[in-house]
């Protein structure tokens, strides 16, 4: 392992941090240099102010209505707190059935196991079938990969009422795993991959890895896998944030409450809310929504370092 | 050797799944022949949600791109403070659920009782509606720009990013204005990636469903059930059981969406040609 490898695993956190926000100024071109009148920075920062209040606006009245009762979401001001203080209330009440719909909670641990297991399995298979299509030259290779473009071009939206029929007819409908299968074969993360690799792994570095005498599974697992790390972290990334917000398939494919993921489960509820007054579905709605941005928020910002955005662009640049 | 196969294995199977729905689509649908094409190709209301759809992906999305580019440009030349995080903030939508967005532009949307129609009817605007059906279009545009521009933002300035400095640095040498170094040589330079970019968000476009379906609980009437075309091929496919007619219009979409794809592809071709 080289030197500077072993000097990036040994800093810290806070080094880390600080190195790369050094290298990123040093890497930018001084903003004096481009000759621009005085405020200009002033203003430019004022703008991204405005969008960013933009942005934060919708979840800062989430987060302060997730506090409220359903009379206050309604009759408050939207941007100020009103008492009484429901959110406890509220956040209990997201793991009772309120109102025979079903119970948040587990809406919500649903989520979590699709987009886990579909995220997982999808890096995986991104992981071997990229590496494959990159480093090894097979019979059909091409016809293979001009059907990985294709499924990219066909969103999953509207593969979803054609495989509703072909479920009907294999006994997939409320099958967990008819909601996590599709869900997996996500064709981007294959192509993600495939170009990751290309750009990444030089062939060289196998081709030194097999004169050694290594077996072929034991190259892909020691020399590339650790190579491919930021990219395959990308895959799961996107997969897992994917299967999190996807709302048409399972929305077609379960009738049965208890399967819901969280977002379908409270699609059910915003359409029984104005009609069943008693149960408080509201409050439970913005509470609700709140949870599931949570820890995709929480996820984004620890795996922060790993996303490559550009990824997405190297691909079809090329 | 394992691991090769592994490799045939995993694509085939893959191919074949793939394969498989195409194949049950279409045995679905050759009971009746082109029957069902015939009534989608001359449905009024599915190209009418058709043409829906384009014309939002049309204000949209050059909306969206010129906000994301803007801001992009802005953090790769560093001319904001602060742009570590403001990056971070713009990115934060891409991490709630459409669902969720849609949910709680709707609350602030809310005819009755949502905070914005009640600033409109203070400022002088009476029964104002964010969500009539005038107004329902610009409504769902503003709630995507809000979803997808700190993505697209985000990956546009990787694209900067990569612009090569010393191009940068000459022009600056040469005392050519900065509006003429972003539009005259970075501009050109990341085009490959707004094509992309431009590619990806008409996709996402005509796909549109989760926020009209969403957006139909706060405002009733306004959202037909064929608004737009996924949404027509869902009540069509699964809410009146019609499933073959269903299946008929994905493909029928499809066909627009591989349609669109292929000419986008052609188009960048071409341009790199040109250069």
């Amino acid at each position: 392992m080289s030197t500077q490898a072993l000097a990036l695993r040994t800093e810290t956190r806070r080094q880390r941090k600080r190195r790369e926000r050094l290298e990123e100024r040093d890497a930018a071109i001084p903003v004096e240099l481009y000759g621009l009148k005085r405020g200009t920075v002033s203003l430019l920062t004022t703008c991204c102010v405005l969008f960013a209040l933009f942005t934060l606006i919708p979840i800062l009245w989430m987060i302060i209505n997730s506090t409220k009762t359903q009379a206050n979401i309604f009759q408050s001001f939207g941007f100020w707190f009103a008492s009484p203080f429901d959110f406890f209330h509220t956040f209990a009440n997201l793991f009772r059935d309120v109102d025979g719909d079903g119970t948040y909670f587990r809406w919500l641990a649903n989520t979590v196991v699709y987009s886990a297991v579909a995220g997982f399995g999808s890096t995986v298979l991104a992981a071997l079938g990229g590496y494959g299509f990159a480093r090894f030259e097979f019979r059909g290779a091409r016809l293979f990969f001009a059907v990985v473009i294709a499924g990219l071009l066909v969103p999953i939206t509207l593969v979803a009422v054609p495989l509703y029929l072909v479920y009907a007819k294999v006994h997939l409908i409320n099958s967990i795993w008819g909601m996590i299968l599709p869900s997996m074969v996500a064709p981007v993360g294959l192509y993600l991959m495939r170009t990751y690799v290309d750009l990444s792994i030089p062939r060289q570095l196998l081709d030194a890895a097999r004169i050694d005498g290594a077996s072929e599974a034991r190259i892909f697992y020691r020399v590339a896998l650790p190579l491919m790390v930021p990219g395959l972290m990308t895959v799961l990334l996107l997969s897992i944030a994917t299967t999190w917000n996807n709302y048409i398939l399972p929305l077609i494919l379960f009738s049965s409450n208890n399967l819901y993921p969280a977002t379908v489960g409270m699609g059910l509820w915003l359409q029984h809310a104005g009609n069943s007054g008693d149960a408080n579905l509201f409050p439970l709605l913005v509470t609700g929504g709140l949870m599931t941005i949570i820890p995709m928020v929480a996820l984004f910002a620890v795996l922060q370092r790993y996303w490559r955005g550009g990824l997405l662009l190297g691909g079809l640049a090329n | 050797m394992i691991v090769f196969t592994l490799f045939m294995v995993v694509p085939l199977a893959y191919a074949i799944y793939e394969s498989l729905y195409t194949t049950k689509l279409i045995g679905g649908t050759t009971f009746s022949g082109f029957a069902n094409y015939a009534t989608v190709l001359e449905s009024g209301a599915f190209w009418g949600g058709v043409i829906r759809v384009v014309v939002f992906g049309v204000i949209q999305i050059p909306v969206m791109l010129a906000i994301a580019f803007f801001f992009a440009t802005v953090f790769d030349l560093g001319l904001a403070r602060f742009g570590r995080i403001f990056r971070a903030i713009f990115f934060i939508p891409f991490a709630v659920p459409i669902v969720v967005s849609a949910l709680m532009w709707g609350f602030l949307f809310d005819p009755a009782y949502g905070p914005f129609n009640r600033v409109m009817n203070a400022v002088g605007f009476h029964n104002f509606n964010w969500l009539s059906a005038s107004l329902m279009v610009p409504s769902i545009i503003i709630i995507a720009i809000w979803e997808w521009t700190g993505y697209n933002c985000i990956i546009l300035y990787t694209a900067l990013k990569s612009v090569p400095r010393d191009v940068v640095e000459a022009a600056i040498l040469d005392d050519t204005p900065l509006w003429k170094i972003i539009l005259r040589i970075k501009l050109p330079l990341v085009r490959p990636a707004i094509v992309m970019l431009v590619f990806i968000n008409t996709i996402g476009a005509l796909q549109l469903f989760i926020e009209p379906n969403i957006l139909n609980n706060y405002q009733a009437g306004v959202i037909t059930t064929t608004w737009t075309p996924v949404l027509d091929i869902y009540n069509t496919a699964i809410s009146s059981g019609e499933y073959q007619l269903g299946a008929a219009m994905a493909v029928v979409l499809a066909f627009v969406i591989v349609a669109i794809s292929v000419t986008s592809l052609a188009f960048r071709k071409s341009g790199r040609g040109v250069r």
